[in-house]
């Protein structure tokens, strides 16, 4: 009984008995009829489930010959693991759609029947085993395809569904005819009897007959520039029958490729190209594109060049035993992800993306719509992600070098295009909220779950704990069940799940990764408590966020193995974009932070890809063995890590992001989610302390870049007029010295690099957080329409003072080790004229500490900030626990030195000694226990001059303006207040270094990008006629190629 | 505890004759200065009447608290700059508290009353001395590139950060000072002591010859007085500074004065010489030439002298 049911060929029968029954039930009932039309869907889903089951569960192969009789004149089918799971998939993504576009379909008899019939045509391309069934097969689907096209009979979709014949007949005629050829010289049909008589397909009739049907396969696959039918079609044909044609017409075409693949032994490279042009093009043209539908045509197009290319080149490489993971994984990712995508596409009901805002209102969808975004993305912890892990793991293996850029290039356009859409969705311009009722939500909701379910099992499938690598997505998801509660509950819970986490995890921690750890977890506990203070807004959204980021960083402080740390890269960078796009206006700037952190999380999936090819073996530490690619690996890496950092040129994504996000996100990404490439750096450098000798030309250069941008970025800070951006520049120099520090590679370069690293967290953390209680209390970030506020705010004034002493690196406080551990390490190393350059930079430092606590704190006082008054409690009390903290590291240097000296000492003999408080190096020493003292004590004589004449005197507090102004009386603050271009004398002699060159660079990139991708667009002329014979040149200059090979 | 207490004794009485010798200095040259420009100028004591002047006059007005701890800030910073320097050789009544730590201390400790006045003149509200200190901090970027040049090349030379073994180093002959066995890091040096010592050419962050302008702008009475002890003390400490590195240190008081007020005269004369200085004109000028020098001193003593 079970057996006779999941014989693949009751899906056929099933569909051709209802053809019949469905009109005439359907003239009795309408209801009737749906039943039956869904129970017809719905076995399908169940044949192809337990067939696949039973074929999991080790049955052989189910083999079908209708009435005995040989192909062609049978129907041949074969059922194995395969087929059923592309059948499943296809059955599955009917049903829902089916569901999705019932209202449609039950109005008409006709077009359910049809729609059973395109499902059937589908099933049958993919488990049919016959050169000419899949022909018949191919006419099925194409003629449904068209009619479900045009069932609503509009003027566009009409034209579209006539392109689509137009080219779908086309296609078929080359497989007729190739078929045709085919079986002239080998007297068969039978694929596996064709694969079998290979050797007689040579000469021109048999490569004419292969290049016949291969161009009749990619045509129907959608290729650049053979494609503009497709998507015409896309946009204008109804929601759900696009996602249909975009995941089960494709999928079903992409098997029938793959099937044929064995053939085309000889034209992979071609296959390879086509399918890596489509997904380069495509995703260039979707930059320009801003039509919801057509926008995910392209990225169809292009998911499905990727996974034309993928199956060549992993045929082209025999790594037939990858196949399932990685075209498995691609392909259910775009199948889940693209369906639901359409199906929201239209729920939405908005055709320009720039008016998506409207589901912003409904929070389900719009979870809904962010992780479907994520998945076509592919990020983790999608499929896609894995697969494109294990894809460019083999490619680099191979050395496909050229083609691993192309997918990384292809999918970095691909995540822009699709979270622009994102940030248009995310910005406040439409305010009707989008109506739909659950029951159309179910499909898509459905698609999600899959969609996370299957995530779930690649992780398990990649040998990882998935509770435990993916705990800061679950965790978040859990945390967006509170989106009601208010605020503080939120922020509470958030304290609470990150407190138990970091008690869990720190313990496990040793050394630099403990250090790490008290950055990461304690760091960002410490300045959640700061985020209270808008205990009162909603923000739904920013909590889950903020438990995925801390989480995340906690995983990749766990991280051994590549994979686990590019996972929890991946997840912190995702969570700190949408963090960022949280900020009000941030949508520029969060996809720029995205598409560089991308970019940067690339560069490192290459390195690691190229270590792997090398050590083969995903352990962090097999890092030590490398030997031929170190220098090219360490580069690549270097590239993402300093992306991250905010590295010089690369820059461009930090001050806008660090400007734009809310202010106590900004204080937590300056001095914690900077640090994560710090790790990065750190976590490779330690096991390759023995390969040194190999870098030392990279790291010298990595050692003066440090500089310069510790040099610009200083003077960046000096021109700005937002408070915010000159923190954020500022964090731009800073990060150059510790990047400097690391680059000397030895102990006390890395001590003092890991030295700055924490005080950059403390002061940097300090500084947000008080000038995020500044913002809170005078709504503007210009500094010039601030000034005066160390009456109301003094102890912000204060928090502000000790940071920018801490920055400057005066002694008594901590900043001075740093200085002093830099400069020590550079003449050690013998970087004589980088010591000089990082003294300049340090000095340039002052300018903008002193314009920053000046034009805000001093000075005269503006009229409407008379009465405001000081931060939220909630903001002071971390400023003063990390105030605390400074002064006892000032004190007691050792007590951080020293842990750091330990922690490093392992890889990097010390060359520094204690005694005592002194602390000594080859040629130098200095005791910050004693500097401390003395300073204080010496403080203690002015002090006292100062308190004694306050008793002989009666000193009185004068008002505003009350100053000697050459005999004025100065009336208003704006025009007493030196704050406005503050330093417009140092830009006359030194502005000249600070053109904006990396931001017009940047543009012009993505200018170049946009308008590359429009002019891409010329083939898609709306013309069927072009279409047509755009598809005869293809079809011309594949075989020319093949001719060439 | 006995050795602090002797050395907390002999550190007042550094700052007892660096005080006192400062204020000496400090009417010397504008004596010499009148003198150059046809004028009788001051009798030698007319600092400290200046300054028990000032001292005594009543402090009438305070614009904040910041305010007031501005000249606190500014006295000890030069006071703690004193600290850490060996005034004299070999002698441990002279050596201070160089214990503490090396030249960079130094180097960075300079900054801490200029920040600390900086704060306190800012609360004033005057626009001019907010003016003045970006012109001074401009400036001070600029010619802080030269003299780090000359400080790296002493590094490189001496192997040492130390500020008693780099006069270590330079005893047992005059031609052992840093002046004859580097003379390129000392020329950068004193084109960058120039702009230390705020006078001509450099003086526009200060002005003194306009109405008062620049960061003391609002303070007054005991306030003043405190920062003209400072002054004579900060340049006091400099000038002991400058001697240890390039001329040798000194093993005596009358080493001390003469060396010191050989170097102070270097300044004075240029001053009396030329113009002011635009800031950015002064920015440009140590950017150029006297860091050619820096940079061509250290790569000197980094591939030919050794």
């Amino acid at each position: 009984m079970v057996n006779s049911l999941t014989n693949p060929l009751n899906i056929i029968i099933i569909t051709l008995l209802s053809s019949f029954l469905l009109p005439l039930i359907y003239q009795k009932s309408e209801q009737r009829a749906v039943n039956l039309f869904f129970a017809v869907l719905a076995a399908f889903v169940v044949i192809s489930l337990s067939g696949y089951l039973q074929l999991l569960s080790g049955l052989p192969t189910i083999e079908v010959l209708t009435a005995g009789i040989e192909p062609p004149f049978s129907i041949n089918l074969r059922f194995g693991i395969e087929e059923a799971f592309v059948t499943l998939a296809i059955n599955v993504a009917a049903l829902l759609g089916a569901w999705y576009l019932l209202p449609h379909l039950k109005t008409n008899a006709p077009l359910m029947l049809l729609f059973l019939i395109w499902i059937m045509g589908m099933n049958g391309m993919v488990m049919t085993r016959d050169l000419f069934n899949l022909f018949i097969f191919v006419e099925i689907t194409a003629i449904s395809t068209f009619v479900l096209i045009g069932f609503n009979r509009h003027n566009e979709t009409l034209s579209a569904g006539f392109k689509y014949i137009l080219a779908g007949s086309l296609a078929s005629s080359f497989l007729l005819l190739g078929t045709m050829l085919l079986y002239f010289q080998t007297g068969t049909l039978n694929i596996d009897d064709l694969v079998a008589h290979q050797s007689l397909l040579t000469g021109p009739i048999g490569t004419a007959g292969l290049v016949l049907i291969m161009t009749a396969i990619l045509i129907e696959l959608k290729p650049y520039p053979a494609n503009g039918w497709g998507l015409d079609v896309y946009q204008a044909a109804p929601t759900g029958v696009s996602a249909l044609i975009s995941v089960g017409v494709s999928a079903s075409y992409l098997f029938a490729l793959y099937k044929l693949l064995p053939l085309f032994d000889t034209l992979l490279p071609l296959i390879a190209i086509a399918g890596g042009l489509t997904f380069v093009m495509s995703n260039f043209m979707g930059l320009k594109q801003n039509q919801a539908t057509r926008l995910l045509g392209y990225s169809s197009v292009g998911q499905v060049g990727l996974l034309v290319m993928a199956l060549a080149l992993l045929s082209q490489t025999n790594q037939a035993d990858h196949y399932l993971l990685i075209a498995g994984g691609l392909f259910i990712n775009h199948f889940l992800a693209k369906a639901g995508l359409f199906w929201l596409a239209g729920l939405a009901a908005e055709k320009d993306i720039k008016h998506w805002s409207h589901l912003k209102q409904h929070p389900v969808i719009f979870v809904l719509f962010v992780v479907l975004l994520a998945a076509l993305a592919g990020l983790p912890p999608f499929p896609a992600f894995w697969a494109k892990w294990a894809l460019v793991h083999t490619l680099v293996e191979s050395q496909h070098y050229i083609w691993v850029g192309c997918i990384l290039l292809g999918s970095l356009l691909e995540a822009v295009y699709l979270f622009r859409w994102y940030g248009y969705a995310k910005s406040k311009t439409n305010e009707t909220a989008i109506v739909c009722q659950a029951r159309q939500t179910f499909p898509i909701k459905l698609m999600v779950a899959l969609l996370l379910l299957c995530g779930h099992a690649m992780a398990i499938n990649f040998g990882l704990q998935p509770e435990r690598v993916l705990l800061p997505v679950y965790a978040a998801l859990a945390m967006l069940l509170l989106h009601k509660q208010p605020s503080y509950t939120k922020a509470l819970v958030t304290l609470l799940i990150t407190g138990i986490f970091t008690l869990q995890v720190l313990p496990t921690l040793t050394g630099l990764s403990w250090i790490f750890g008290m950055i990461f977890l304690v760091g960002s506990w410490v300045l959640t408590i700061g985020s209270l203070y808008k205990g009162t807004e909603q923000r739904p959204s920013y909590y889950p966020l903020l438990v995925m980021l801390i989480l995340s960083l906690g995983s990749l402080l766990l991280a051994t193995t590549t994979l686990e740390f590019f996972l929890a890269w991946e997840f912190m960078t995702v969570s700190s974009y949408l963090m960022v796009s949280l900020g009000k206006n941030a949508e520029k700037s969060s996809l720029q932070y995205l598409a560089f952190s991308l970019a940067g999380a690339f560069f490192i999936l290459a390195g690691f890809a190229l270590a792997y090819s090398e050590t083969h073996s995903m352990q962090l530490s097999s890092f030590a063995q490398l030997a031929e690619h170190t220098v090219m690996i360490i580069t690549l890496l270097l590239f993402g890590f300093l992306i991250k950092l905010g590295g010089l040129g690369v820059h461009v994504w930090l001050p806008g992001v660090y400007t734009d996000t809310d202010d106590d996100f900004t204080a937590i990404m300056s001095s914690i989610v900077s640090k994560a490439g710090l790790f990065g750096l750190f976590a490779v450098g330690i096991h390759i302390t023995t390969q040194f000798n190999d870098i030392e030309a990279l790291m010298f250069v990595l050692g003066w870049f440090g500089l310069v941008m510790a040099l610009a970025g200083a003077l960046m800070a000096v021109f700005q007029e937002d408070v915010k951006k000159l923190l954020a520049y500022s964090s731009v120099g800073q990060m150059g010295y510790i990047i400097t520090g690391f680059a000397l590679t030895s102990h006390m370069g890395w001590v003092a690099s890991m030295y700055l690293a924490v005080n950059h967290v403390l002061y940097k953390g300090l500084i947000f957080l008080a000038i995020a209680g500044v913002l809170y209390r005078t709504n503007t970030r210009l500094m010039y329409k601030m000034g005066g506020l160390i009456k109301n705010m003094p102890i912000s004034f204060v928090s502000v003072m000790i940071g920018i002493i801490a920055i400057s690196g005066v002694p008594p406080l901590l900043g001075f080790g740093g200085k002093w551990m830099m400069y020590n390490a550079l003449v050690e190393k013998g970087w004589y004229l980088q010591t000089a350059m990082a003294f300049f930079a340090s000095a340039v430092a002052f300018l903008y500490l002193f314009r920053l606590i000046h034009t805000v704190f001093l000075g005269q006082q503006k009229t409407e900030h008379a009465d405001i008054k000081e931060a939220p409690i909630t903001l002071l009390i971390p400023q003063v626990f990390i105030m605390v903290i400074i002064l006892a590291f000032s004190m007691f240097p050792h007590v951080l030195i020293e842990p750091l000296s330990t922690a490093i000492s392992p890889y990097i003999a010390s060359t520094i000694t204690w005694t005592g408080h002194l602390l000594e190096t080859k040629q130098g020493y200095w005791n910050g226990f004693m500097v401390m003292n003395v300073v204080a004590g010496i403080f203690l004589v002015p002090l006292f001059i100062l308190w004694m004449l306050s008793k002989v005197t009666n000193i009185q507090p004068v008002k505003q303006f009350n100053i000697v102004f050459a005999a004025e009386r100065p009336e208003s603050p704006e025009t007493t207040h030196y704050a406005y271009n503050f330093y417009a004398f140092y830009e006359k002699a030194l502005g000249f270094l600070v053109k904006p060159n990396a931001i017009h660079f940047w543009d012009a990139s993505a200018e170049w990008a946009h308008s590359f991708g429009a002019a891409l667009r010329r083939f898609y002329t709306g013309n069927g006629q072009t279409y047509m014979a755009i598809i005869l040149m293809y079809l011309g200059i594949i075989y020319l190629s093949m001719r060439a090979i | 505890m006995d050795i602090w207490i002797s050395k907390i004794g002999y550190y007042f009485l550094n700052v007892g004759i660096v005080l006192v010798y400062g204020l000496l200095l400090g009417a010397f040259i504008a004596k010499t200065m009148a003198r150059v420009q046809g004028r009788i100028g001051i009798p030698i004591y007319q600092p400290f009447i200046d300054i028990l002047k000032t001292f005594t006059k009543r402090q009438a007005i305070s614009h904040g608290i910041m305010f007031n701890l501005g000249p606190a800030f500014r006295l000890a910073g030069g006071l703690g700059t004193l600290a850490f320097i060996p005034v004299i050789y070999g002698n441990e009544m002279f050596s201070n508290f160089s214990a503490a730590g090396d030249l960079l201390l130094v180097m960075y400790f300079i900054f801490f009353g200029q920040l600390g006045m900086a704060l306190g003149s800012g609360e004033s509200g005057h626009p001019y001395a907010a003016m003045g200190i970006g012109r001074g901090l401009a400036q001070m970027t600029a010619y802080e590139v030269p003299f780090t040049l000359a400080v790296v090349a002493i590094f490189i030379q001496y192997d040492t950060s130390s500020i008693t073994e780099i006069v270590a180093a330079q005893q047992g002959s005059i031609w052992n000072w840093t002046l004859f066995t580097n003379p390129l890091a000392v020329i950068a040096a004193m084109i960058a002591f120039l702009g230390m010592a705020a006078y001509p050419p450099f003086d526009v962050a200060m002005a003194p010859n306009e109405i008062p302008i620049g960061p003391p702008t609002e303070f007054h009475s005991h306030f003043l007085s405190m920062m003209q002890m400072n002054r004579a003390i900060f340049a006091g400490a400099k000038l002991i500074l400058f001697m240890n590195l390039f001329f040798g240190g000194a093993t005596g008081l009358i080493e001390l004065v003469f060396k010191t007020w050989a170097i102070y005269m270097v300044a004075i004369l240029v001053g009396a010489a030329f113009p002011r200085f635009r800031t950015e004109q002064a920015v440009r000028f140590f950017l150029g030439v006297p860091m050619l020098i820096g940079i061509a001193s250290v790569l000197y003593i980094q591939y030919w002298a050794q």
